[in-house]
């Protein structure tokens, strides 16, 4: 049951690099692929002959996906099913291309002002599905809903924390009233944002679904079922909702005749099936009765050969993480080392996991931060290799001294994992790589539904926990700015006075304006978290996945919207 | 005693009263206080037990659950011994099919594999590339390098352990709690049947999901939660036979001879309803099997790597389609552990019930 | 006999009240919260409690819980369908799972019933050790084996019937699931059958009833069918409940919308309303059925009519 709970913003430059480096070998390049390639699935060949000229169909995307909606509410929705259901039929001021960068989309224009606090955005002319025009005060609506204490959104901090948008924290926190809200419809076409601060990655904010708008009255004639029906939604996007209801597992979506860009959907539908066993999925997938499927890693074997088959970033760096707080041996730094050293990263992802994820040796993943140079933050995984990558004997050594420090021989660590499929296997391998590496450990593995391991590991009441982050913007401090002494996600409870200085000196000191300093003295962060071991990286999620030949132009991105189908063109098999 | 007695409710027909009986002074008297109880020299010429065991005996089927349990019990002790790889041990031979010495020249078992992917089928033998020439696995290997062969007879040792606790629990718990229940009647069955309302009523999957998420995930947590659920079924064919048979005249003749309740009960009831009683237990142990086999399917059965028939069928099934030889031992495995306790409840059954007779 | 059933109405209704209050208990006890994401921090959760009323102490929840209860309300969803009432998603997944069940039930009583006469009757034949096998597979291999079976055989490669269910065609994208689900009920009755007739065909009221000259149809369905159908009805009506409530993994395979992916998923997520909401259901229809089936015993056995009514 994976959750896509995703807060990101990417900026353009660093999709094409997640995307490739991710596929390596499998990925192909959806817009470009060669529908007429020859080494199809034997059932296809015949078909993909006619393909390579075919006409864009008038067949229905059939897609398949592993979780029911949770929400179709823009200001209530978490996951990344809702979100990208919400935005086939919903568009907000931008829209995410190809690369992932944000492009005018609802907003015709924008300026920024010289101060960077002041954001205006120009609307076209664009409709709701009930005929009504889209105005300035839709988002002001809906915007401020998610900052609305009643409506309890729990992505509000998107324009609090991280949008930085005027008294959005004080209404949240109930000290205001929501109308005080940094945004005004200067008229119905023109929009203004007043921000506290100047925040860069604002423009790809707007491509985020907590940030769509709503039309007051409507929503307001839906009363409590706004987002439960077709007849309870409204569309503005490229597709309107036509069949659906609340946790559906089959719904669907037509072409929005009058969406403003409709000549650029060549789609006549989607057609959504939610498909919880990765068995049934791909046998669905073979006989045709889905156009693009996820497949499981077990699965890999029988379509690594297949041109169709794809690997897909996913977004998400898992590590595990030891609680140095109240177990004295992980407190033990050699102890953490030898982990660390003990952990065969590449052995995990080639023979387990299958899925093309990629091994991490870096406290920040690679592929979603880019620093001023242009350059991928996390490129160079060889960079801490020697204080984290697998070497036995290092391992043996480092794990000798720390138990003569603490003057033991054996210990035995528990290790608290989600009841998912990923997860468990993931243990499974860890399990026994630090058994046969580090003579006289135990590890014990507790499996627990994601919830509680959460909450688990908020308490402290863990010692190993195996956990992941997903970027919530595009800088290194989503994964540097949880190792501060006291911040909500350092389950383990580690503090040093160096590191927090660099970090606060990153935030809001000198640094802060200067980005290539700035960018320097992270490298410096980090490599105090690889050098004491706070946590121990293990790689960076991709989903493997199945895509007919005939389908071309489906736009993945591991963040925010992670399927945009709104150049896909399905041609006649 | 109890025999006797049940003699004597066979011969009566069911729907007569018993008028035309004329009692003799010895029927009021419990005959195991006088040296008089060898009288009915046709049951007291055998022992019971011994003709149950020349019953069961003499039921091929019975036999052949017998023999099958006996094997699969001995390789569930001896089967992770008789290789050199233990179940949680993971080598980087991953998906091998299964190899076997000897049988391997005949071109089965030789650990090649016909995979089916979605671009045509492929042989494959993962021995040759991977150069492992003298390493055989009898049933092959999973996605992590283990042994299949050792973990299956691993997995067969918790299904066979999981089995014995939900018989025991079923026979204590279950049985005596419906037949007291359906004995006493009245103000006892009313509240001990709302009892078994309210805690069967709650459905299992939420009680077993609670229990083991809130004390530690493992095989006595798992024997717990069987504990508070498994035996309600049990109690309800107790009592269902109880209420059958209580009012029948043999019962009312042990009262009158002022026999205690729970001697009525256990002595002179229970043994014409062992029959419902042994294949109800019989349906509790798949059921319990099933049970744990679906924790692990949820992921809070008994926690990795160990493993049980349950959770090997939960990882097999997964790569069905892919490597379909390793859900088949388990399977196997399963289906003759569940045959032979069916085939020897059946012996037992018909062996144990006085009312059937040979032939 | 009508006083009988008025009171066990009311008992089975102050059983549901206590079942609810249990429910609500384990609810507080299970580790977790339906706010628990790596990304939320503790004044939105507070936020988030407050909003649901789940600041509140267990009693007074409860009793606004029944309250709202009574008029239909069940709450709304916390995860798995954001603030949708259970009502609505209930309504829409609780036909499916029944339908399937009933059919799976169907199938298999009438499967089962017929195996288990036949090889009663036939009893220690090679007839009966036919069906023997036939029922000891059906108990011995968990359901969604089959149903995997099913699907890959008959769905994936002969493509006989679909692999998905589909609103479209309910009636047939229902006959893989329901086989699958019915094989346990089959065979359980099979052998429950079996064994009851053999049962009751060597009692002595049976062979007086041969003596009597009944011919061997009206000998086995006249009277041993009816004296053995006391066992085989509390065997079924528990599993009754079980399948028509949907099996989660069988419900998975198929990518059926029912109601026991729904539980699953919401245990999960720690989704009180809907966890207390789908466990009150079935509670209510084991209940029911349960009731349902006392009042069947004493239409079929005399015996237990009259000690019931002389109580």
């Amino acid at each position: 049951m994976k959750r896509k709970r995703l807060v990101s913003v990417i900026l353009a430059a660093a999709m094409a690099f997640s995307l490739a480096a991710c596929g390596s070998s499998a990925y192909s390049d959806t817009s470009t692929t060669d529908t007429s390639s020859t080494d199809t699935t034997s059932t296809d060949t015949a078909s993909s002959d006619t393909a390579a000229s075919g006409e864009a169909s008038t067949d229905d995307l059939k897609i398949m996906m592993e979780t029911p909606v949770e929400s179709l509410d823009p200001q209530q929705a978490t996951d990344g099913t809702s979100f990208e259901v919400i935005a086939d039929y919903t568009d907000g001021l931008m829209q995410m291309d190809k690369d992932g960068k944000a492009v005018e989309a609802i907003a015709e224009s924008y300026e920024n002002s010289d101060d960077g606090l002041t954001w205006t955005f120009h609307l076209r002319d664009a409709k709701w599905s009930n005929g009504e025009p889209v105005t300035a005060n839709d988002f002001v609506f809906a915007w401020q809903r998610a900052v609305d204490p009643d409506v309890a959104s729990e992505y509000s901090y998107m324009l609090s924390d991280i949008g930085q948008i005027k008294n959005a924290a004080a209404i949240i926190a109930g000290e205001k009233d929501k109308s005080e809200l940094g945004v005004t419809a200067v008229d119905d076409k023109t929009l203004k944002v007043e921000l506290e601060a100047p925040v860069s990655y604002f423009l790809s904010l707007m491509y985020f679904p907590t940030f769509y708008p709503v039309n007051q009255k409507f929503f307001e004639s839906c009363a409590d079922t706004f987002g439960t029906s077709p007849e309870t939604t409204l569309s503005n996007g490229a597709f309107v909702l036509d069949s659906y209801q609340p946790a559906a597992t089959e719904f669907h979506l037509t072409k929005n005749a009058d969406y403003w860009d409709a000549d650029r959907v060549k789609l006549a539908g989607l057609d959504y099936q939610v498909i919880q066993d990765s068995q049934t999925a791909l046998m669905s997938y073979q006989n045709g009765e889905l156009d693009m499927t996820l497949v499981n890693g077990d699965q890999v074997d029988q379509v690594k050969d297949d041109p169709e088959f794809l690997a897909v970033g996913a977004g998400y760096m898992w590590y595990l993480s030891p609680n140095m707080n109240k177990v004295p041996e992980l407190a033990n730094e050699n102890i953490r080392k030898a982990i660390t050293f003990a952990i065969d990263r590449d052995a995990i992802v080639t023979d387990i996991l299958k899925d093309g994820s990629t091994p991490t040796y870096t406290a920040v993943p690679p592929q979603f931060a880019t620093g001023p140079d242009g350059s991928d933050f996390s490129a160079d995984q060889e960079k801490f290799k020697d204080v984290c990558a697998f070497d036995a004997a290092k391992a043996a050594d480092y794990w000798q001294k720390g138990l003569d420090e603490l003057g033991e021989t054996s210990m035995s660590l528990e290790m608290v994992v989600d009841a998912d499929d990923a997860p468990q296997k993931v243990a499974t391998v860890l399990q026994e790589q630090l058994q046969n590496t580090l003579p006289g450990l135990t590890i014990t593995i507790k499996v627990e539904p994601k919830k509680q391991r959460v909450q688990d590991m908020q308490d402290g009441n863990f010692q190993l926990g195996l956990t992941r982050w997903g970027p919530d913007y595009a800088d290194p401090m989503t994964y540097l700015g949880m190792w501060v002494t006291n911040n909500s996600n350092n389950y383990g409870l580690w503090s040093n006075a160096d590191y927090d200085a660099i970090i606060a000196e990153c935030t809001t000191g000198d640094l802060a304006t200067d980005a290539s300093g700035r960018w320097a003295k992270l490298y410096d962060a980090e490599q105090i978290v690889m050098d004491e071991a706070v946590i121990f990286p293990l790689y960076t999620q991709c989903n493997a996945e199945m895509m007919k030949s005939n389908v071309t132009g489906v736009e993945y991105h591991p963040v925010a919207l992670n399927r945009v189908y709104k150049d896909t063109v399905k041609t006649a098999q | 005693m109890a025999k006797a007695q049940t003699k004597a409710a066979s011969v009566v027909p069911f729907d007569c009263s018993g008028r035309d009986y004329e009692p003799v002074p010895g029927d009021f008297v419990l005959k195991e206080y006088g040296a008089d109880s060898e009288l009915d020299t046709n049951f007291a010429s055998q022992s019971f037990w011994k003709e149950v065991r020349k019953k069961f005996f003499h039921n091929k089927g019975a036999v052949v659950g017998l023999v099958f349990l006996c094997i699969l019990t001995f390789f569930a002790i001896f089967g992770p011994f008789m290789t050199p790889y233990s179940y949680s041990e993971q080598s980087a031979a991953h998906n091998l099919a299964p190899r076997i010495q000897g049988i391997e020249n005949m071109g089965i078992f030789d650990g090649s594999e016909t995979m089916t992917t979605t671009t045509g089928s492929k042989k494959y033998n993962g021995y040759a590339e991977g150069k492992l020439y003298d390493t055989f696995y009898w049933f092959g290997t999973d996605k992590y390098g283990r042994d299949i062969w050792t973990r299956t007879w691993t997995g067969a040792r918790v299904s066979l352990i999981i089995a014995v606790a939900a018989t025991l629990i079923d026979m204590v718990i279950g049985m005596s709690y419906g037949l007291i229940s359906g004995y006493f009647g009245g103000k006892t069955d009313m509240i001990m049947q709302r009892f078994v309302e309210v805690a069967n009523g709650i459905p299992r999957l939420v009680i077993v999901t609670l229990l083991l998420l809130i004390l530690k995930p493992g095989m006595i947590t798992i024997i717990f939660a069987l504990m508070l659920t498994e035996w309600i079924g049990m109690s309800r064919i107790a009592r269902a036979e109880m209420l059958k048979l209580k009012e029948q005249e043999f019962v009312y003749a042990s009262k009158t001879l002022d026999a205690g309740s729970f001697f009525i009960i256990f002595k002179d009831i229970l043994p014409n309803i062992i029959g419902p009683i042994i294949t109800q237990v019989m349906f509790s142990i798949p059921t319990a099997i099933f049970t744990e086999a679906f924790l692990s399917f949820v992921g809070l059965g008994i926690p990795v790597p160990q493993c049980s028939l349950g959770s090997l069928i939960s990882e097999g099934y997964n790569s069905f389609t892919t490597h379909p030889y390793q859900i088949i031992p388990p399977i196997i495995v399963m289906a003759l552990l569940m045959l032979s306790f069916n085939l020897i409840a059946d012996g037992l059954r018909e062996a144990l019930d006085p009312k059937i007779k040979e032939g | 006999m009508k006083k009988y059933i008025l009171k066990r109405v009311l008992i089975s209704l102050f059983t549901l009240l206590v079942i609810l209050f249990v429910l609500f208990v384990l609810m507080q006890l299970m580790p977790g919260s339906p706010f628990n994401d790596e990304k939320l921090n503790d004044s939105q959760r507070a936020q988030l409690y407050a909003k649901y009323g789940l600041d509140k102490p267990v009693v007074i929840q409860f009793l606004t819980y029944v309250k709202n209860m009574l008029t239909g309300d069940f709450g709304v969803s916390y995860n798995i369908s954001k603030n949708t009432p259970i009502s609505e998603l209930i309504a829409t997944r609780l036909p499916i799972s029944m339908e399937i069940g009933f059919f799976a039930v169907f199938l298999g009583a009438i499967v089962g019933l017929i195996l288990g006469v036949i090889a009663a009757i036939w009893h220690n034949t090679i007839i009966d050790n036919i069906c023997t096998i036939i029922s000891v597979i059906g108990v011995s291999v968990p359901s969604y084996v089959f149903a995997l079976f099913l699907s890959y055989q008959f769905g994936f490669k002969a493509k006989i019937f679909p692999m998905l269910f589909d609103s479209k065609m309910i009636m047939k994208s229902s006959v893989l699931p329901s086989i699958a689900l019915s094989m346990f009920t089959m065979a359980s009755i099979a052998r429950f059958t079996r064994s009851e007739m053999i049962e009751v065909m060597d009692s002595d009221y049976m062979l007086l009833a041969e003596s009597k000259g009944l011919s061997g149809r009206a000998l086995v369905f006249r009277h041993a069918l009816r004296n053995a159908c006391i066992p085989i009805i509390t065997v079924l009506a528990p599993l009754i409940v079980d399948l028509m409530t949907g099996s989660l993994v069988v419900e998975k395979i198929f990518a059926i919308p029912g109601i026991g992916s729904l539980l699953v998923n919401a245990i999960q997520s720690n989704d009180y309303n809907v966890v207390i909401s789908l466990s009150f259901i079935y509670s209510a229809m084991y209940i029911f059925i349960m009731l349902f089936v006392d009042i069947l015993y004493g239409i079929i056995d005399p015996r237990i009519r009259l000690s019931k009514e002389g109580s």
